[in-house]
């Protein structure tokens, strides 16, 4: 019993981190232009599909996918930015998030006449088997993505803090008026942003192909499961989505191991309910 | 000042209209697909008019209306199937249940000031959250379809709400838009309504005017669930059978869009938006689902409905409401009548 529970948490944690990747995304782009993406989940299906394509067409591992598929993301997100968000920017807010709810469906149904709405998976990664630690069983596929996801988490942390590009964009997060006025270009500050959190889902998708397959409607819990982490962590606290993102990934592995897989959401669903009512500006919340 | 007339152009094109609606079934009486996708249409308009209230006036980005239009299938199809209980009665018990639903989550989210993409998303999770509680409760829900009984003495049932024939399905449908259509516009010129419309706009500055903004926002809640469960407990018995998929994000969030598409705040416009774009996905369906087999036509009229949110969102973000408006005063001073 306790020994199922700690395996089903050492699972859950190295999924969160994967979560934590994602909510990134999503992290930066609604701290730093304030701009809700509801298509973020979608962006990682998406993406996953994208890997799918590339390693079938190129016989590449999954996890070298996002060599390619980050690029791709990259450009894809400057092309949504220009293309839609920018032009929603001084809009209602509700007409703002409605143009990205369209931009969920679209993809949705982008996947759905591409790929006739079957899930597809790789062959299987070169990172496979499993090593022991203190008697219980970790796989390796999703240690190494745990350990990926983290690498990137740290190196976006580094960008932000340490770097041009990164500080106008924490500028623009605090002040739009002020940064503008010390020569911060917004609009290119922001496509480069929502790029940056777009290109975060390529990574997210090669690892996630590394071990699972994708079908067109998993968007719709990728989102929600991202949108979860951001509220537990708050808005601006890196360390605070790590943290986030494994509890909410040993939510998700208990209710599946110990209850019913169909209802692996509800987990999810309770943990974001009650930490919109009890701390609405989350466990790390900065602003 | 001027008495307005009861005859003025307005009205008739209401009573025109109306006219038309009750009419078309005697032209369709032999082509049952037709009356089909009439009633369909209703049905969207329906939900659609009920959310224009919590997403066009008060500006809350609600997905969780197949949530409760589940809520009432389910509870309308069991009362009916356990019970013997007949769909008239058990429709409002599931909207009520639907209402009660919606208060219980509607209370605590409105009064720790849960709004904008929260509270979208919080809803959005609603309508997953109970597709899967419905399948693992295998009481009531479960993965089979539970089909709803039929009656013995003939194909015609008015106690099981169970025909042989779209056209009272249809009536009820129309039934249910008038009252719906005189709900919206009795609070869109209500005190009720006009808070909830600024509320859209600015959520601060209408409580600096003393106005409870939580109290405005939970009423347009359950005035709009209600509907939908109502609304549920007939898309059942249209039907005939009870399944989790009814709880189905896409019909969220096809409501949504024609809430959007159609004009927030403006009582005709889902209408419209329904009228054009279910009877397009229909046409859709009917003359392409040859050419793209599986899910792949599901995807092609999604592409397009999701093609016309944004284009509508980003040039036109009231929505085709007042180009028809604008077009209908047009024909008038062409015509000249005043």
């Amino acid at each position: 019993m306790t020994e199922t529970a700690i395996q089903s948490i050492i699972t859950g944690v190295l999924m969160g981190m994967i979560y934590a990747l994602i909510a990134l995304g999503i992290s930066i782009i609604f701290g730093v232009m304030n701009v809700v993406n509801f298509a973020h989940g979608d962006f990682v299906m998406f993406s996953m599909y994208l890997s799918y394509v590339l390693g079938t067409a190129l016989v590449w591992d999954a996890v070298q996918t996002p060599l390619l598929t980050f690029p791709i993301l990259l450009i894809f997100g400057l092309i949504v930015y220009y293309l839609i968000i920018d032009r929603t920017l001084r809009q209602l807010y509700v007409v703002q998030l409605a143009a990205t709810v369209g931009l969920q469906i679209m993809m949705r149904a982008a996947a759905l006449v591409i790929w006739r709405g079957q899930p597809r998976a790789l062959q299987y990664s070169f990172i496979q088997g499993n090593f022991e630690i203190f008697g219980f069983q970790v796989l390796t596929s999703r240690f190494v993505a745990a350990l990926i996801s983290l690498i990137f988490i740290a190196a976006i942390a580094y960008f932000m803090n340490k770097t041009w590009a990164g500080a106008a964009m924490r500028a623009a997060s605090d002040d739009l008026d002020a940064a503008t006025l010390m020569g911060v270009n917004y609009r290119r500050t922001y496509a480069l942003t929502f790029a940056l959190g777009s290109a975060l889902t390529a990574i997210a998708g090669g690892l996630l192909m590394s071990f699972q397959q994708t079908d067109p409607v998993g968007g719709i819990r990728f989102g929600f499961l991202s949108w979860c982490v951001l509220a537990l962590a708050g808005l601006g606290s890196i360390p605070g989505l790590i943290v986030a993102g494994a509890i909410v990934g040993i939510a998700e592995s208990l209710q599946v191991t110990f209850f019913n897989p169909q209802g692996r959401l509800l987990a999810v669903y309770a943990i974001f309910i009650l930490v919109l009512w009890l701390k609405p500006r989350g466990l790390f919340g900065r602003k | 000042m001027k008495q307005p007339k009861l005859l003025n152009s307005r009205n008739i094109a209401i009573l025109a209209a109306l006219a038309i609606a009750i009419a078309l079934p005697l032209f369709l009486r032999n082509n049952q697909y037709v009356l089909f996708l009439a009633t369909t249409v209703l049905l969207y308009a329906v939900l659609a008019s009920a959310w224009n209230i919590i997403g066009g006036m008060a500006g809350q980005l609600d997905l969780g209306a197949a949530a409760y239009v589940g809520l009432g299938a389910f509870t309308t199809g069991t009362l009916l199937i356990r019970f013997d209980l007949t769909p008239w009665v058990g429709m409002f018990i599931g909207a009520l249940l639907a209402m009660g639903v919606a208060t219980l989550i509607g209370i605590p989210l409105f009064g720790f000031k849960v709004k904008e993409v929260w509270y979208a998303l919080s809803s959005s999770a609603l309508v997953e959250v109970f597709r899967a509680t419905f399948m693992m409760w295998n009481k009531v829900g479960g993965p089979t379809e539970r089909y709803l009984p039929f009656s013995a003495e003939g194909p015609r049932s008015w106690y099981l709400m169970r025909f042989n024939t779209y056209v009272p399905y249809f009536y009820i449908m129309l039934a249910l838009l008038v009252i719906v259509f005189i709900i919206n516009q009795r609070i869109r010129y209500s005190k009720l309504g006009y808070s909830l419309l600024a509320l859209g706009e600015d959520e601060d500055a209408v409580e600096v005017l003393g106005v409870d903004s939580r109290l405005c926002k939970l009423k347009a809640l359950m005035i709009y669930s209600f509907v939908a469960g109502l609304v549920g407990g007939v898309y059942g018995c249209i039907y005939g059978y009870l399944h989790p998929s009814f709880f189905s994000t896409d019909m969220s969030l096809e409501v949504v869009i024609l809430g959007i598409v159609g004009g927030m705040g403006v009582t005709y416009g889902p209408l419209l938006a329904a009228i054009f774009l279910v009877s397009f996905r229909e046409y859709l369906r009917a003359s392409l689902s040859g050419m793209f087999p599986g899910k792949g036509l599901e995807g092609l009229y999604l592409m397009v409905y999701a093609l016309i949110l944004i284009v509508v969102a980003l040039f036109q973000p009231r929505g085709i409401a007042p180009l028809i408006k604008r077009g209908f005063l047009k024909l008038k001073s062409f015509v000249g009548v005043k």
